[in-house]
């Protein structure tokens, strides 16, 4: 089986699993965990591909808020701490594959003849 | 806001603002796809689902790269706070229109092969060692799963659901998906290029994203962390306080409080706004109530509390005057605890 397979696979089992948290979660545990959602149905719709998508995450909040397992403080704690290395990797990420990309190019500043970069099966 | 969750909720300043972003888009597709072929460079002849991908893929690099700036850029001047205020809207759109190129790619380069489309795209080029011919269809999943992902957590469910500080951790994924894009530029249509025109335009979005983030940052490295004398802490002198307003502290636990003047009388709340963590004391005072200037959300200073029929809440600290020093207490009392405003000319008993 070829790599690529395998992820498409994988990404379809991770979403039929989804489907199954986002049936549960959806009809029992959303009641069970927030007050504001009873009786609110329209919205649910919208939190599927959410729940498609992160449902391990999905799973712990609710098992933490189930279980209170979490306490009132850490909600008012702002991740603005993580800007500055998050404006530091992002700088740099930016600079990198700016350099990398450019540096790479055959025909930029100066046009250069062009070479195979990969052996094809084609001669 | 809390009460009932309902689908998406509208306001005249958010018709507004997706108007004005809708408008944007079209106006900017339009451009793209009949005013300005010639100037884009397009020496060789193009199918027209090759014009239609570059401009929803130009669109949606466009889009992200004025979303980064938005955040840092209402950090550094006020004055851009309300392109701040629906910027989730403005991400919603833009992982649309990057589904929209993603489309037009797959089913026009992988849509003719025995081999099934999806896997098509990651099994096409698999050279991850070298730069030249690197498989930007990597780097371009990458960015859609994370805009996909930051689209379909939105919903103020999901700030409440997860709270604020994992929600926002988790939409750092932009940063990420940023880079994954301009690298997908760089190594993909940057690497044909005869017109300069884009490559200019890339390393100008990049620069300005990643050099306002680096502003802002030191912006906020200027606010000094208060120490602390026994222990409360010191957040200012009395004469340096304003009526209707507020100081802001870094306590040494790492939180943020802000200390408000209202009518004299001093009340400190956490500065985090129980709903994105936005910086309520930057926020105006309007009978008792603090408005977070990021997306309006309102707390009475002396409890924490929203009016009803709102239900969010905010620690609050206990304040004190001592020496014309103007301190608080570290410790947070639990969310919507309400605290007896202190006489800003007060004696110091009087305030505990």
């Amino acid at each position: 089986m070829e790599i690529a397979e395998v992820i498409i696979t994988f990404a379809r089992a991770w979403g039929w699993i989804g489907a199954a948290v986002a049936a549960v979660f959806l009809t029992i545990g959303l009641e069970r965990i927030d007050p504001d959602a009873r009786g609110a149905y329209a919205f649910r719709p919208l939190l599927i591909p959410g729940v498609l998508l992160l449902w391990p995450l999905v799973m712990w909040r609710w098992w933490q808020i189930e279980s209170s397992a979490t306490g009132w403080a850490a909600r008012y704690r702002p991740v603005r701490r993580a800007h500055g290395a998050a404006a530091i990797a992002l700088s740099a990420g930016l600079a990198l594959v700016l350099i990398a990309g450019l540096g790479a190019r055959q025909t930029w500043p100066g046009d250069v003849a062009p070479v195979q970069i990969s052996a094809g099966k084609n001669p | 806001m809390s009460v009932k969750y309902i689908p998406v909720q509208w306001n005249r300043n958010k018709w507004l603002y997706n108007g004005v972003m809708l408008a944007g888009v079209v106006l900017f597709l339009w451009l793209f796809l009949y005013v300005t072929p010639g100037v884009l460079g397009h020496e060789r002849a193009i199918t027209p689902q090759t014009h239609n991908a570059r401009a929803f893929g130009a669109c949606a690099f466009m889009m992200l790269t004025v979303i980064l700036c938005i955040g840092p850029l209402a950090r550094l001047d006020r004055r851009f706070l309300p392109l701040l205020y629906n910027r989730r809207h403005f991400g919603v759109m833009t992982a649309f229109v990057a589904l929209t190129h993603a489309g037009y790619i797959v089913n026009w380069y992988f849509a003719f092969s025995a081999t099934p489309k999806f896997e098509a795209v990651l099994a096409a080029n698999t050279s991850f060692g070298q730069i030249a011919g690197f498989p930007i269809e990597a780097l371009g999943v990458f960015a859609l799963l994370c805009l996909l992902i930051l689209a379909a957590t939105s919903h103020d469910f999901w700030l409440k659901f997860l709270t604020p500080p994992v929600w926002k951790r988790l939409h750092y994924l932009i940063y990420a998906a940023y880079v994954a894009v301009v690298a997908h530029v760089t190594l993909g249509v940057l690497q044909d290029q005869q017109n300069h025109l884009l490559t200019v335009i890339v390393i100008a979005s990049a620069t300005c994203v990643g050099g306002l983030h680096l502003a802002a940052w030191r912006a906020d490295m200027r606010e000094a962390r208060l120490q602390a004398s026994g222990a409360w802490v010191t957040i200012g002198q009395a004469e340096q306080m304003r009526e209707g307003f507020a100081r802001i502290g870094l306590l040494p636990t790492g939180d943020r409080v802000a200390v408000f003047l209202m009518d004299g009388q001093l009340s400190a709340i956490s500065n985090a706004c129980a709903h994105q963590n936005g910086p309520l004391g930057e926020g105006k005072i309007i009978s008792c109530l603090v408005t977070c200037p990021w997306h309006g959300f309102q707390y009475d200073v002396r409890s924490g509390r929203s009016p009803a029929p709102f239900t969010e809440m905010v620690p609050t600290y206990r304040v004190r005057v001592q020496n014309g020093a103007v301190q608080v207490h570290p410790d947070a009392n639990p969310p919507g605890t309400y605290v007896d405003p202190v006489p800003l000319r007060a004696m110091p008993e009087a305030a505990l």
